[in-house]
């Protein structure tokens, strides 16, 4: 009988174990259709809508903490065709939009058999509506179900200056989409050009999710599970850039009706002030609206290339402006000194070749003076005597000391600002000038390639990397790589590439003597109309030949200022300027003043300037 | 013959309640199928067209066939399954070999035969076969499961046909023949491992929730509890002094001291079970210390298995069960919470018939098969699901009674197995619709949609009833 009763028990257990269960279920029921409110609130509910929230994308001020950059409010509207009202008042809603009924038609019947589009999930029906439309909208929003309102930021552009340099967003592409792995959907913001482009994965921010209860009808009925699963979105970093905004937008005012560039560095921190491609546009015609496609397009089919950005894409010959560097490279490499005189019988002369000096000048008597008067012949010379130092025939190795210092100073190659598309300008290499003339034909020497020694010839430096020669001549010997951050308003680290030092190899006693040579110029020289009253400004013409148009030839000026302890550092390019002396150097003095100053109190130099029109052509 | 013919009059009739309860269920099946398949539009006129190319239609055709099945089965004399009983295994487990070759595929697994529309699911022949063959082996000889080869037998027979059906894969269906360890605990296996493994079980759940440390550290601390409990003399103080040393040990976990913590809390508790060791000569508490050290180790062990060696959709799969929270409802846990929300949108009285707006626009996945507990659900509300899930418990438990009713023993093992079969489909169908249990694909039997399914069970159902009715016939 006892084995009877433990079947009896075991019985009981498995009878329990049945019990058990579907008490546990009912239970499980009960939890879900009668006492779980959540559940209650779900009753009605038929699914959970994943919306997205845009961040706002990052400010970006100036260094006085202007805003240059805002965001403004614009709207999409959506629609999903299955929660439409088959009888809606079109009419209505065509007015309210302000759109024609054909456009209306041609919105909403989307190609259904095509993926992207789904008849239960919202599609775009009309972009880029106005705040004031959609508040007039919003009101009537519930007579027409199925249409929702979205918000998207779009830039402005308070001080309608520096279209470049903060560069234009646009919706990403398919690639962007791709390369970011889920960071982007279609329909999404992303920087194209310059700073926007840049600082991207900063600015973007972070998209929130909410997860959002629907009834059948497409009504939101709350946050699902109150919200918990949501995530919030985070507003992309605010910047300010190194940019003086009205020193830009001065400089802009000064380069209207020319083509060229202009930029301004803070010697001491390699901070860009001002950084000027002209000609340039009014970067609010390429906010996102309805009319920025036009825009766009005539834009890019300007002959003046506006979207071609002369700062750092713009490969130049330095011209006369080279000449400090070939000093400070001579007197470095103890082929020059600062005494030495000469005299320049109208140009430099060896055997059949002549470099004529332009400059009407007589006896040379110290590199300050053959700075200030430009000759040259005095630096044909003294290059000459560099690429020489260790033997005529022996040019490769002197050549290469050259080159080394010129790429200690940042030439040959692009300074990784952070900006896109820098170029590097062109520092031609010994290899280069073995394959142009090559040992068979009587290879190369110094008077082969003299012509460098006054900056023509195939020696191209960009703008940019003109300002910071002027910065490094300034600093005597040393740079910080220009750039357009000064800080992340939130204190995130700018890159360390912009807090390091380089260090040329030129001693800073060497630079003395060329810097003096630089003020003798604005003093005495071809820089005289550079001269601000009360102002010890420092800098260097150049003229640079036009291949195009002999009468046209390119006029470039670049300076410091003050003489002891600069602020500021400046280099300027104008196309088809003519002398350097005409437009170039009063146009970087100006701009100097205006940011030492505040102020400009030269107002006639200044209309002067400002009507200036130059163009390629004779008028 | 003579003995049947004399007992005739005495017992040829059938357990009313089973078979109501089993025609009442297999009726509510196809009205929820009815109601799914209405959709936005309702059915065509044409009873052709009805019959044949609607889902309610084709399952009519196989009530039909079951119905036919039934009577056909009634007839067949009550003796036979015992001497067919391997026959009929042997072929199920022929077709489970072929079904990889020869098999269809849907959804990724080969569990079906197909001809034209005509599907058929070997595994479902097998459940069947193997009840069969387990009862018939119980039955060989009377100290049957007395040795340990026995033994081994017995489960061999439900093993190989679970091999063969996770070839398939099919998990669900797999799971079902560990049923037939209900069977075997009946006739005798002993309970120790049947708690084992359900001590296992909950530790797993809990270590997958509470992370292995907090298991650990409560499974510790309750040992330890244990131990201050024996102590005679003083136990208030040594009760305070050890809640002072909880309350210490929790403190340290909130500053984040987690191993620090973790180490006082085992010393403490080894200090205690060291202390009666020594004092009171008390050996009762090694198999306890022995039983919280294999219990810490297989917590870190299966969160180790969990996190490393398990695959990404297997452990997506675990979390949708255990941490539905952590999941996107729009992603991996959109099943469960269709099926949730479908059930709590019933409501106490629910939407009534045809009105289910989830079920009806297919908001809820495969909602005519494994999910059909949600159109219950939300068309009933708690009313309809209550009662289908009393309406399982009375059946299960009247299959126990008849069991336990049977003089002839192969008649009682077959019950049981059957109870066993139905128990796990009726508990990890239902419990799964709403969340309670991980998404296993198995039917709801006698409701959900599917020829086999239904035919299955009717089979079942009718061998039960046609033993039970002959109980006297010995």
């Amino acid at each position: 009988m006892a084995t009877r009763d433990i079947f009896q028990e075991r019985q009981l257990v498995v009878k329990g174990m049945i019990i058990v269960m579907g008490l546990v279920l009912i239970g499980r029921a009960l939890s879900l259709q009668v006492l779980d409110r959540e559940f209650q609130k779900r009753a009605s509910a038929t699914g959970i809508d994943k919306v997205i929230v845009h961040p706002g994308r990052g400010l970006i001020y100036d260094r006085n903490n202007k805003l240059m950059l805002n965001n403004e409010a614009l709207y999409d509207i959506m629609v999903t065709y299955n929660e439409l009202n088959p009888q809606m008042d079109t009419m209505k809603l065509c007015r309210l939009l302000q759109i024609s009924k054909e456009e209306f038609l041609a919105n909403i019947n989307k190609d259904f058999k095509n993926i992207r589009y789904s008849k239960a999930k919202p599609y775009l029906f009309l972009s880029k509506v106005t705040p004031e439309v959609c508040t007039r909208f919003q009101e009537y929003l519930f007579e027409f179900p199925g249409f929702s309102i979205d918000l998207k930021n779009v830039r402005s552009y308070p001080y309608k200056c520096a279209a470049q340099v903060l560069g234009y967003i646009s919706e990403v592409s398919q690639k962007n989409i791709d390369d970011a792995h889920g960071i982007y959907a279609k329909g999404d913001i992303i920087g194209s050009t310059g700073l926007e482009f840049e600082y991207e994965q900063y600015i973007r921010g972070t998209k929130g999710i909410n997860y959002v209860l629907k009834d059948n009808f497409g009504r939101p009925l709350g946050p699902y599970r109150g919200g918990i699963a949501d995530s919030m979105s985070v507003a992309g970093k605010d910047i300010e850039a190194s940019i003086d905004i009205e020193l830009q937008q001065y400089g802009e005012e000064l380069m209207a009706g020319k083509s060229g560039s202009i930029v301004a560095i803070e010697p001491e921190t390699g901070d860009i002030l001002a950084m000027i491609s002209a000609p340039t546009y009014d970067p609010n015609l390429l906010a996102i609206n309805k009319n920025r496609g036009q825009f766009f397009r005539e834009l890019q089919a300007d002959t003046r290339k506006p979207f071609f950005d002369r700062t750092v894409m713009a490969k130049y010959p330095p011209g006369s402006i080279f000449k400090p560097l070939v000093a400070l490279i001579g007197l470095q490499e103890g082929v020059l000194w600062p005494d030495k005189g000469l005299a320049c019988g109208g140009g430099f002369k060896y055997n059949n070749l002549t470099v004529k000096c332009v400059h009407n000048h007589g006896y040379l008597k110290d590199v300050a003076h053959g700075i200030g008067e430009s000759c040259n012949n005095y630096f044909c010379t003294v290059f000459k005597d560099i690429i020489d130092k260790y033997g005529f025939s022996n040019a490769r190795q002197g050549y290469q000391t050259f080159i080394n210092h010129l790429y200690d100073f940042g030439l040959g190659k692009p300074l990784d600002l952070d900006y896109p598309n820098e170029k590097g300008g062109n520092v031609p290499s010994v290899s280069y000038y073995d394959r142009l003339y090559p040992r068979e034909r009587g290879g190369w020497y110094s008077t082969t390639i003299v012509s460098m020694g006054i900056g023509q010839g195939e020696i191209q430096m960009t703008t940019i990397q003109m300002a910071n020669l002027a910065a490094t001549i300034a600093n005597r010997g040393h740079f910080y790589t220009p750039h357009l951050i000064k800080r992340f308003k939130d204190g995130t680290p700018i890159p360390v590439r912009f807090t390091t030092r380089h260090q040329t190899r030129i001693q800073a006693k060497h630079f003395e003597p060329v810097i003096d040579g630089m003020e003798l110029a604005v003093l005495i020289g071809t820089a005289q109309n550079a001269q601000i009253p009360g102002i010890d400004i420092v800098g260097k013409t150049g003229t640079v030949q036009n291949p195009q148009n002999k009468n046209k030839d390119h006029s470039v000026f670049y300076g410091f200022a003050p003489k002891y302890n600069p602020k500021i550092a400046v280099a300027a390019y104008v196309e088809y300027g003519g002398w350097g002396s005409t437009v170039a150097s009063p146009i970087a003095s100006l701009l100097i003043e205006k940011y030492l100053r505040g102020t400009v109190m030269r107002k006639e130099m200044e209309t002067k300037i400002k009507q200036k029109v130059l163009t390629n052509y004779d008028n | 013959m003579a003995v049947q013919l004399s007992n005739q009059r005495a017992n040829q009739s059938l357990d009313w309640i089973t078979l109501s309860i089993f025609v009442a269920l297999v009726a509510t099946g196809w009205v929820m199928i009815y109601s799914v398949g209405y959709g936005n539009s309702g059915y065509p006129q044409d009873l052709g067209e009805f019959m044949f190319q609607t889902q309610i239609g084709r399952q009519s055709i196989w009530l039909f066939i079951s119905f036919v099945a039934f009577l056909l089965l009634m007839t067949v004399d009550w003796q036979v399954w015992r001497t067919v009983a391997y026959f009929i295994y042997i072929t199920g487990i022929v077709l489970l070999l072929l079904v990889p070759f020869l098999g269809k595929e849907i959804n990724g697994q080969k569990a079906w035969f197909a001809f034209g529309w005509f599907t058929f699911q070997p595994a479902e022949l097998a459940k069947f076969g193997t009840a069969l063959a387990l009862s018939s082996y119980l039955n060989s000889s009377t100290n049957v499961l007395q040795s340990l080869q026995s033994r081994i037998t017995a489960i061999g027979i439900f093993v190989l046909p679970v091999l063969l059906i996770l070839l398939q894969p099919d998990a669900g269906s797999a799971l079902v023949f560990l049923s037939f360890f209900i069977v075997l605990y009946r006739e005798g296996f002993s309970p120790g491992p049947y708690i084992i493994g359900l001590v296992m079980i909950v530790l797993f759940v809990l270590t997958f929730i509470y992370e292995p440390f907090y298991v650990s550290t409560a499974l510790i601390a309750l040992t330890g509890t244990i131990f201050v409990n024996q102590f005679r003399m003083r136990k208030i103080y040594w009760w305070i002094g050890y809640v002072v040393v909880l309350g210490l040990i929790v403190f340290a976990i909130r500053q984040q001291f987690y191993w620090t913590s973790w180490l006082a809390n085992t010393a403490v508790c080894f200090a205690l079970g060291y202390w009666h060791y020594e004092r009171n000569k008390n050996r009762g508490n090694f198999p306890i210390m022995v039983g919280l050290f294999l219990c810490v180790v297989f917590s870190f062990t299966t969160s180790y298995i969990t996190n490393n060696i398990l695959q990404e959709h297997q452990r997506t799969r675990i979390k949708v069960w255990l941490k539905p929270e952590e999941c996107d409802p729009q992603g991996e846990l959109y099943n469960v919470l269709q099926s949730k929300m479908a059930i709590g949108g019933g409501g106490l009285s629910g939407k009534g018939f045809l009105e289910g707006p989830m079920t009806k626009l297919n908001y809820v996945p495969e909602q005519s098969t494994d999910f059909i507990f949600c159109t219950i659900g939300e068309e009933y509300g708690f009313f309809g699901s209550t009662l289908i899930i009393v309406l399982f418990v009375i059946l299960l438990y009247r299959i126990i009674n008849i069991a336990e009713r049977q003089r002839a023993n192969f008649s009682r093992y077959y019950a049981y197995c059957i109870a066993g079969i139905l128990f796990v489909h009726f508990a990890i169908n239902i419990g799964m619709t709403m969340g309670f249990f991980p998404i296993i694909g198995i039917p709801l039997p006698f409701i959900s949609k599917g020829g086999t399914s239904l035919l299955g069970f009717t089979t079942m159902m009718a061998v039960l009833l046609k033993l039970d009715s002959n109980r006297y016939s010995i």
